[in-house]
């Protein structure tokens, strides 16, 4: 009986031979959810005004105002909201409209906003919100083992809800009530496989990927049918062996198949070339790289794939051969903008490691590297465009001293590009680590961590054409995880490491507006416009804040002054 | 298209049902054993030798995989409840593999399986860096050139000196801890000076500075807070050195400053 089973062990990638362990958690899925679901609030309060109708996702292509669809609001990554009644003439009058406490772990998602209907989540848990008064309209729980680091929120389809969980289910909710449709398991937990990511949906396709460096398993991302959750395709991070990148990997030994290289936050796309863009995270072992030389392709990679098929159409790879955690998941942030006189189809991202990269997004072409904090681990830039590390840099047992540590220069937090400046922002640290290889024999794992001795964040806008820094904004001692949100109303919304909340002024860095929200922003603002009232939603640790201009100065919505500086 | 409860039949049921019900057990009824204490598990030496002498050929004598496979990354382990399916495996080896079977008693099993899952814990838990470090991996440099750079080149001896507050300083904290505080010692040590309109001026420890409000103690030991767009604000931060020095230090610099460091005892 135990035979099937012991086929098993060959790994995660081979799924199907998985197939006793999945049906086994489905079960379990099921007994556990037939008590939860005792538990669920039915529909507490009828959606407010207007019913409630779904997500089209050819909505997705170009979102309305009334709207933040998706994870980062729309499929660019951008964050650039084109409302404006909030602006830089008048954020000084704005005001509280309500607050919701989630009593709750740290807000790390950024809400959708449909139909007046706010979606969030913190691991094992989802909100529905009343987006104009903030009143809770249903609260969904799966309490689960796994990782519960964070989550970064959900996707919508129709009138489904996705929902990634800590020990790498994947929830499809009834946007309606926050009923459960079907749960499916994206990976092994027994594996130290998790997941906390928003997924993604491109028409019929729901894109979901993983997390998980505890131990030496494979990455992937897939793209699972919306209605049933089967699986559509599978991308694996790690080529098969003898496929193009496979020699980046040791022939002579199973590292390959063990090689790490996470899809943990959420992708963008771009629709004319139907292209969607990808992170991976580092490579396994994690901070012992000498059982796996070569560049260890396509960890720690920007990576272009057709979402119907996931097959590869280009890549790019920010930290080939990472010893240092530094995964290159941070947003691919898309723009169409001119280069060296000409317009073209922009890839940007601030990556982890302390390097700004502008690529060609139609082919991947390199086209700028740039430093956009100090980092020491670097000694030059190759002919593609990628960091050459300084072999001292990489950990070791008396310790390595460098900058970044394993946090990264900037990390999952936000960045946003304004159009109306042509800048680029990220929220980014001075850090110093001291890295320690602990492992004696071979390493599994991690084998070493690094140590933090100090840092210090920043907020920073960079030129895409050169990746040079136009203005800084320090936000004080320590790390930020607060993302960034630029508008066309002239603002930059964002936190210090102080609790302030903060509007700054995009083209010089200079603030505009601030509050004492009593916490860390952990999460990114969003906004969203309902009934002729622009909301900015900031949360802070478990709270959501919501912030408009006061109703009186609304009254005429025509006629609010759209003074611009 | 499914609709409705959770589908029973998905993706992955090709299996039997008997199939599904011994997994069912075997993952919500626990999980593998993995030791929270420091505190030897004589079961995992006695497993630890077992293996080394049974499997230790083939798999490694720690389990890392040699001939045969590396069984901490093995999907079998991870899911094994005391020897449950590790058992399995051991009594009738895999002969389509090359690996024989060998009869084991029940509790050889089960020590086998806690040593192996006390390695795979091992694993997992390898991004913690330990609460003791051996302080010979630490000690690759030269006390001699530390010293030079404490002098010299770093300007450590501007701040610091070896028989006055550094005096037996390596007694004071672990090898780790000692590195740690060299390089950047942390802590609060930032003193403002706030001027008030009026020219008068108040200086203390910082309680709070960012870009909106200081806040300190005065002299007599009251908190004070003032917002900073209507005084002059001078920070004076010691640390500001050795945040200046973090960016420069070479590896060699590092581990020569710290042999100096721990010679001080």
């Amino acid at each position: 009986m135990l035979l099937h089973f012991r086929l098993a062990i060959k790994g995660a990638r081979d799924r199907d031979n998985l197939a006793g362990s999945y049906a086994g958690n489905r079960f379990a899925v099921r007994r556990a959810s037939a008590v939860l679901s005792l538990l669920l609030f039915t529909l507490m309060l009828p959606p407010p005004f207007a019913a409630a109708q779904g997500l089209d996702p050819a909505a997705l292509l170009k979102p309305p105002t009334d709207t933040w669809p998706t994870y980062n609001g729309d499929y660019s990554g951008s964050r650039f909201s084109t409302l404006d009644q909030i602006n830089a003439g008048n954020v000084s009058s704005l005001t509280l409209a309500w607050v919701f406490q989630t009593h709750s772990a740290t807000i790390k998602a950024t809400p959708l906003e449909v139909n007046g209907i706010l979606y969030f989540s913190v691991p094992d848990n989802v909100w529905a919100v009343d987006a104009r008064f903030g009143r809770q309209i249903w609260h969904y729980e799966r309490k689960s083992e796994g990782h519960k680091i964070g989550h970064r929120g959900l996707a919508m389809y129709k009138n489904w809800l996705y929902f990634t969980t800590p020990d790498a289910h994947l929830v499809s909710l009834d946007a309606k009530d926050g009923t459960v449709r079907w749960i499916v398991e994206l990976a092994d937990p027994k594996l130290e496989y998790f997941s906390t990511m928003a997924p993604l949906v491109i028409r019929d396709h729901v894109i979901v990927g993983v997390s998980g460096d505890a131990t030496d398993i494979p990455g992937f991302l897939e793209s699972l049918d919306p209605e049933t959750g089967n699986i559509q395709w599978r991308w694996n991070t790690e080529p098969d062996p003898g496929q193009p990148g496979s020699e980046t990997w040791p022939k002579d030994s199973d590292a390959i198949h063990h090689g790490g290289g996470m899809t943990w936050m959420t992708g963008t796309y771009d629709p004319g070339l139907n292209l969607l863009y990808w992170g991976t995270g580092n490579p396994n072992p994690v901070l012992v790289g000498e059982g796996r030389p070569g560049d260890n392709l396509y960890t720690c990679s920007i990576v272009a794939l057709n979402p119907d098929t996931g097959k590869l159409a280009w890549y790019f790879q920010p930290s080939p051969h990472d010893v240092h955690d530094w995964d290159a998941v941070e947003t691919p942030v898309l723009f169409d903008a001119e280069f060296k006189g000409k317009r073209r189809k922009l890839l940007a991202q601030a990556s982890r490691n302390g390097f700004f990269f502008v690529l060609d997004r139609t082919n991947g072409e390199h086209l700028v590297t740039s430093e956009f904090i100090d980092q020491t681990w670097a000694k030059g830039v190759d002919s593609r465009g990628r960091p050459i590390a300084k072999p001292e840099a990489a950990p070791s047992p008396d310790g390595a001293l460098v900058e970044p540590g394993s946090d990264g220069s900037t990390n999952w937090m936000a960045p946003s590009f304004d159009s109306q400046t042509g800048l680029f922002y990220v929220n980014c640290r001075r850090l110093f680590s001291v890295f320690y290889t602990t492992v004696t024999g071979k390493a599994e794992g991690w084998g070493g961590r690094d140590r933090n001795l100090w840092a210090n964040t920043t907020l920073r806008a960079l030129d895409y054409r050169t990746g040079k820094v136009v203005w800084n904004h320090e936000l004080g001692d320590g790390e930020s995880l607060a993302g960034i949100l630029t508008t066309a109303g002239h603002l930059l919304f964002s936190a210090d490491n102080s609790g302030d909340l903060l509007a700054l002024d995009p083209a010089t860095g200079k603030t505009l507006w601030h509050l004492n929200g009593g916490g860390r922003m952990a999460a990114s603002p969003m906004t969203y416009e309902l009934d002729g009232r622009q909301f900015l939603l900031m949360p802070v640790q478990d709270i959501l804040y919501a912030f408009a201009l006061p109703a009186f100065q609304l009254q005429g919505h025509s006629d609010t002054t759209h003074s611009i500086r | 298209m499914r609709k409705g409860s959770i589908p029973s039949a998905g993706r992955f049921a090709r299996c039997a049902t008997f199939l599904i019900a011994v997994v069912f057990a075997i993952t919500v009824t626990n999980s593998p054993a993995r030791p929270q204490s420091d505190v030897p598990d004589p079961a995992i030496e006695r497993g630890h030798k077992q293996f080394v002498q049974e499997c230790g050929f083939c798999h490694g004598p720690d389990a890392t995989g040699a001939r045969g496979p590396d069984l901490i990354r093995s999907l079998l382990v991870a899911h094994d409840v005391k020897g449950d399916l590790i058992g399995g495996v051991i009594r009738q080896g895999r002969p389509d593999k090359g690996m024989p079977a060998m009869p084991l008693s029940d509790e050889q099993v089960s020590d086998i399986a806690a040593f192996l899952h006390a390695r795979a814990a091992e694993a997992i838990r390898s991004n913690r860096l330990p609460s003791v470090y051996p302080v010979e991996k630490l000690l690759t440099g030269n006390a001699e050139a530390g010293k030079l750079f404490f002098n010299g080149a770093g300007g450590c001896n501007k701040c610091h000196s070896p028989t006055g507050d550094l005096d037996k300083v390596a007694s004071k904290y672990s090898p780790m801890d000692l590195e740690a505080h060299m390089l950047y010692p942390g802590g609060q040590h930032t003193t403002v000076v706030v001027t008030l309109p009026s020219g008068e001026q108040i200086k203390g420890p910082v309680a709070h500075i960012d870009d909106f409000m200081v806040a300190l103690r005065d002299d007599s030991g009251w908190y004070r807070s003032f917002s900073r767009d209507r005084v002059k604000v001078e920070i004076q931060d010691p640390l500001a050195a050795h945040r200046e020095l973090l960016g420069k230090l070479t590896q060699a610099d590092v581990h020569n400053l710290f042999a100096y460091l721990e010679s001080l005892k």
